[in-house]
């Protein structure tokens, strides 16, 4: 069966979708979308599908041009032709259109012959452009791997006789490949390409295979070398070249670099090195990088003649000029790159051939801006691994794309928060921001412009409002970059978790933690602590503090039983709490003691406290309730809690020397006063404060 | 009433729809869609809050359909109308502008339903 090529119909008109799928759809599969967002989502699920989109300009919300500026923001413009469709003939419309990247452009009324013609033949321009980048692209992908193959079988015969590991090769290609990237950064001196640096890396296996012709007598020799034998081991540099150059592929860009590589690679920056004495820059850059990546690793690593030296002993004889010279650039990429190698190196494996590959893709992805149709497909494999995990996954997911500005959820997530699964321009849509609160929207914006891809995942509590009721929910958002050495946000994906009945539980902990649990009024503790922060965040406010307990309290647990005892003291909790202000703080302190704080206005106080004392009198059942209450107040009796407090036991003590059922305001006379709480004997027996 | 009556009625041009669409058949089953499309109510509602904007894309789109069916005096008065509205503003031209679409609409609707109740 032939294949269907894909037309994407975008038009907010359906009259005008329809018309224009009916002249189609006999030859191609449509897609339609009645709307930019609508396109916007289609192209990034089905953009390796789509063959060509018909747009139309003039629409609500995001329009046509909008539509072609995210194509070119997510570089889908340079594989899929659009072909625009308007009303409009003035020329700014057309050639703001042909701008943005369209490749053609049909006036309505349009007539069903002129569609099929061009539709047909930007498809098969495409199709044609297409098939020639697959067919490169695996050329290359070939080619890459069999001289990846051929270079590491060499160089490997070389190692051997050499009666070194496997690891020196590996080790080569990991320092020339880390201080060639590093050098990119420093300088466009040398125009570097990505494809340059793989081939370079590449190359730098080979710089020692010219050892292949040195006697192995010499070439392991334990000992010193002879003069005459270090001439004959010089000449592995001239001889590798030699090898290479007679070789039928030498013209290869690869081997040409391998040929540079091996016969220059003991030159030295300040011209005192073999075979050609070439001095400075006349030194190809490829093997002036080689000759340092060799000199560090062979520091490093043990030797027939000498063990290894650390990283540091290496990086500061290689610095201080004693294994070579090489340029001031170059040492300055080896300083920068150095905490990296001593790491790089442990984690070469020979398994390289895979990483390689791999990396070659990412480099290409990231560096070219354009990646090849084979891995958009295997991104497009993932992303759909990734949707259908989180269809199944019953979780609030989203993903958000900063190129398009578009905010994707997941199907049931959307379902959850009544919110549409696509959000065009999230930052200003008031559908969102009914949800998901301005204000934590900038939050969560700010935290994700502050992330770095060392820490790179964001917890955050946020409360959501839903269908009219608020909840919270954990945010666990990641931020994504592309490009390794200047990562630039590309997007977010993450995942809002209902947390409320956890946060309503912990809420209620928190709660009975500062509860009195006969009489639901606060604890002493936490009655101290609103005490506390009221005074010293006081401004100049007044505040009494009320002390009391209840006259012959102890009997009515006697005559009528503990249960009973609780009843009063539940029955004198309810007449506190009805006779303060909300403000006011109300909390037993033990046993049948109150406490009660409250601002007041000066002057006021003795009314305030009368009344107070009055509604808590009275009778519960048959049981009078009389009460002996001390008062402190602040500022005047104390600025902090634990003097105001014991003022107003002080008072409290006046209050029952005085003969219960009576109220009393601390006065300095008093002080002498022991307390209730800690009732020793006192040696001032003098009553003070007047009764009410 | 068949096909070529109806566009005559309408004032529409018979010959450049078929010569551009091919058939009748096609030509009738878009037509007899028009009535449902909701620009036309939309056009009035955006007038009536004063959203020009989308009034505007409302007047468009429904030149866009004229222009497909070949539906000749009310692509123009839409045509004008859109012309009138496209800088997202209105003037004095622009009641009068959406009469003359208004009559025409009308005209066309009633051509549309003779035909489809043929």
């Amino acid at each position: 069966m032939e294949k269907k090529y894909t037309i994407l119909i975008v038009d907010d008109t359906e009259i005008n979708r329809s018309l224009l799928a009916d002249m189609l759809s006999s030859q191609y599969r449509i897609l339609e979308a009645s709307n930019g967002v609508e396109a916007i989502a289609m192209l990034e699920r089905h953009h390796t599908d789509i063959s060509l989109v018909l747009l139309d300009i003039v629409m609500p919300v995001i329009d046509g041009f909008e539509v072609l500026s995210a194509m070119n923001r997510s570089h889908w413009i340079e594989s899929i032709p659009v072909i625009t469709i308007s009303a409009e003939t003035s020329s700014t419309y057309i050639d703001r259109a042909y701008d943005l990247g369209a490749t053609d452009y049909i006036n309505r009324p349009f007539d069903e012959k002129t569609v099929q013609r061009r539709v047909k033949n930007t498809i098969m321009l495409y199709a044609k452009q297409k098939m020639l980048e697959d067919m490169v692209t695996e050329q290359i992908l070939e080619k890459e791997k069999s001289n990846y193959l051929m270079v590491e079988i060499l160089s490997n015969i070389v190692e051997f006789r050499n009666g070194e590991s496997g690891l020196h090769v590996l080790h080569i290609r990991t320092i020339t490949e880390l201080l060639l990237r590093q050098l990119l950064q420093e300088t466009d001196q040398y125009r570097l390409t990505p494809t340059q640096i793989s081939l370079i890396v590449n190359a730098s296996a080979l710089h020692d295979i010219g050892k292949i012709s040195i006697p192995e007598a010499i070439l392991n020799k334990p000992g010193r070398l002879t003069a005459e034998e270090f001439e004959v081991m010089k000449g592995h540099s001239a001889i590798g070249a030699q090898i290479l150059e007679n070789s039928p592929s030498h013209r290869e860009e690869l081997v040409r670099i391998a040929r540079d590589i091996c016969r220059w690679h003991h030159e030295r920056y300040d011209g005192r090195g073999y075979p050609d004495g070439l001095k400075g820059d006349e030194i190809p850059i490829a093997p002036q990088v080689v000759a340092l990546a060799d000199v560090y690793d062979a520091l490093t690593s043990p030797r027939v003649y000498k063990s290894a030296f650390s990283h540091e002993k290496a990086m500061e004889m290689i610095l201080g000029g004693e294994c070579g010279a090489f340029s001031p650039l170059l040492l300055r990429c080896l300083t920068a790159v150095g905490p990296q190698l001593a790491e790089a190196l442990s984690a070469s494996s020979p398994d390289r051939l895979t990483r390689a590959e791999g990396q070659m893709l990412a480099s290409q992805l990231l560096m070219g801006g354009q990646a090849s149709n084979r891995t958009l497909a295997l991104l497009e494999q993932e992303r759909t691994k990734y949707r259908f995990f989180a269809s199944m996954s019953k979780e609030i997911q989203f993903e958000y794309n900063l190129g398009t500005d578009i905010l994707t959820l997941s199907e049931w997530g959307a379902q959850q928060l009544g919110l549409s699964e696509l959000i065009a321009h999230p930052a200003d849509s008031p559908e969102l921001a009914a949800v998901f609160s301005r204000k934590d929207f900038d939050d969560l914006v700010e935290r994700i412009r502050s992330a770095t891809p060392a820490s790179p995942v964001i917890n955050v509590n946020y409360r959501l409002r839903i269908f009219g009721q608020d909840r919270w929910f954990k945010a666990v958002v990641r931020p994504l970059w592309v490009g390794e050495d200047h990562p630039s946000l590309t997007g977010c994906i993450g995942k809002f978790l209902d947390a409320h009945e956890e946060f309503e539980e912990l809420a209620t902990f928190r709660r009975l933690s500062m509860q009195d649990s006969l009489t639901k009024l606060r604890n002493h503790m936490s009655a101290r602590k609103v005490i506390e922060s009221a005074l010293s965040h006081s401004d100049g406010r007044h505040y009494a503090l009320l002390l009391f307990d209840l006259d012959h309290f102890k009997s009515a647990n006697d005559r009528y039983g503990h249960l009973f005892g609780d009843e009063v003291l539940r029955d004198v909790a309810g007449k506190v709490l009805r006779s303060i202000r909300s403000d006011d703080v109300a909390a037993r302190v033990g046993g049948d003691e109150f406490l009660i704080f409250m601002a007041y206005t000066i002057d006021q106080v003795e009314p305030l406290v009368r009344r107070i004392f009055t509604s808590l009198t009275g009778a519960y059942r048959d049981f009078p309730i009389s009460l002996s209450m001390g008062v402190a107040l602040a500022p005047e009796h104390g600025t902090d809690y634990e003097t105001l407090f014991n003022r107003a036991d002080q008072a409290l003590y006046a209050a029952k020397k005085n003969g219960r059922n009576r109220y009393c305001l601390y006065d300095s006379s008093i002080r002498g006063y022991l307390s209730v709480l800690s009732p020793i004997d006192s040696d001032s027996d003098e009553a003070a404060g007047s009764p009410g | 009433m068949d096909l070529k009556a109806c566009y005559a009625a309408m004032g529409a041009d018979y010959e450049d729809v078929m010569r551009r669409l091919a058939t009748e058949e096609r030509v009738i089953k878009f037509l007899t869609r028009v009535p449902g499309d909701g620009s036309y109510d939309a056009l009035r509602a955006a007038l009536e809050r004063k959203d020009y904007a989308e009034a505007f894309r409302a007047a468009h789109t429904i030149k866009g359909i004229c222009l497909n069916l070949g539906l000749t005096t009310l692509l123009r008065s839409s045509s004008a109308l859109a012309d009138n509205l496209r800088q997202g503003a209105a003037d004095e031209d622009t009641p009068a502008l959406f009469q003359a679409l208004e009559r025409d609409y009308e005209a066309a609707m009633a051509a549309i339903r003779c035909l489809a109740g043929s």
